[in-house]
């Protein structure tokens, strides 16, 4: 039985489907991020169904939530970064359900495979490049060019585009490694418990300290869940910054 | 009416005031740990060479397919471009750490969250 800490992450169908030649089987990993997106909409759209002046505990969770992203985007990208609203909330909601779904036992965490993150991350770049590009024409090619002698430049705009393409990676690795850390060290330590508990005597006993361990691990994870679903949100907000406004960018 | 509740209120008041306060606060990112700077920069480095490294990759083979033999050449060169790029993300999320810190100077010891 789970004694293997990465077996959390297999993928399964539970519907199999091929259509040519291509494996689209309906996975656990859909089924959660179905689950996610259905949770995510269900909840803001019943919170916010009364439309209370005084809000009720729900609505005002999702008051709270909404002022929260809008906050994040008038600071870091100013106020006409408020047209990305919708995206980035979206972005940041459907992260942040996937982290904390991900911590209930026995379920399946969306942001612990790399193809999720990845492809969010792309999403984030495509609309990045695209943003530049239609509100700075040819010119949001600047971003690529610092202040320096033209010789440099020769060096410095490949090192500046290798720059560039290395934010989809980084924005999707950060996201991945973390829960994927998260997850497999709650599995380590349950391992522990199971081991020590079976070993008898003065052992048994000893289980305990790693229990203590997970619940520990635990209450850190779920910290890790919210920063790690906030941090995409800010950095999408950072780089559609440097898409608006070139400048402030050296 | 009461001769209290002029008091009263403004005692509402200043406790308004206070619990705003204290959301501004709350209001301003999360600060960073060790550890998340630590891995940050640590991303930011792999992430670049990875990138470099593909692209010198890519490029190889690309020429490769006009029967032009660059295959070590470029991937050399992407790799150690990639280097130096990885290094300046290093540097300008340095910078960005620095500023933030510099912008709201809290005193603050943490344990390792991760970010």
């Amino acid at each position: 039985m789970a004694m293997n800490p990465m077996e959390q992450f297999t993928i399964k169908p539970i519907v199999p489907l091929h259509i040519g030649g291509y494996d689209v089987s309906f996975t656990n990993q859909s089924l959660l991020m179905v689950i996610v997106a259905v949770a995510a909409s269900l909840f803001l759209t019943f919170a916010m169904s009364k439309r209370a002046l005084v809000p009720s505990r729900t609505q005002s969770m999702a008051e709270m939530s909404y002022e929260f992203v809008s906050n994040m985007i008038n600071t870091s990208t100013g106020h006409d970064g408020l047209k990305f609203f919708p995206f980035v909330f979206t972005l940041f909601i459907f992260v942040l359900f996937s982290n904390f779904f991900g911590m209930i036992p026995g379920s399946f965490t969306v942001t612990s495979q790399i193809a999720v993150t990845l492809a969010l991350a792309s999403l984030v770049i495509l609309t990045v490049i695209v943003t530049g590009f239609a509100t700075h024409g040819i010119g949001f090619l600047k971003l690529f060019v610092p202040k320096a002698p033209f010789l440099l430049l020769l060096l410095l705009v490949p090192i500046e585009v290798i720059s560039f393409l290395t934010r989809p990676i980084s924005l999707s690795v950060r996201l991945f490694a973390n829960m994927l850390a998260g997850h497999t060290l709650l599995q380590v330590f349950a391992g522990f418990v199971i081991l020590l508990g079976g070993a008898g005597g003065v052992l048994s006993v000893l289980s305990i300290a790693p229990m203590a361990l997970i619940v520990a691990i635990m209450l850190l994870e779920f910290l890790v869940a919210f920063l790690q679903a906030y941090v995409f949100a800010i950095l999408t907000c950072i780089y559609l910054n440097e898409a608006l406004h070139l400048h402030d960018h050296h | 009416m009461s001769a209290q509740d002029p008091q009263k209120l403004r005692d509402l008041g200043k406790r308004l005031d206070d619990a705003q306060a204290k959301r501004v606060v709350r209001n301003v990112r999360p600060p960073q740990s060790q550890m998340g700077i630590a891995g940050r920069f640590a991303t930011e480095l792999g992430a670049a060479l990875l990138v470099g490294g593909a692209l010198g990759w890519g490029l190889d083979w690309l020429f490769g397919h006009f029967n032009i033999h660059t295959r070590p050449l470029f991937i050399v060169v992407f790799f150690m471009l990639g280097a130096a790029a990885g290094l300046r993300n290093v540097m300008r999320a340095a910078k960005e750490i620095n500023t933030e810190i510099a912008a709201n100077p809290a005193p603050s010891v943490q344990d390792d969250e991760e970010t």
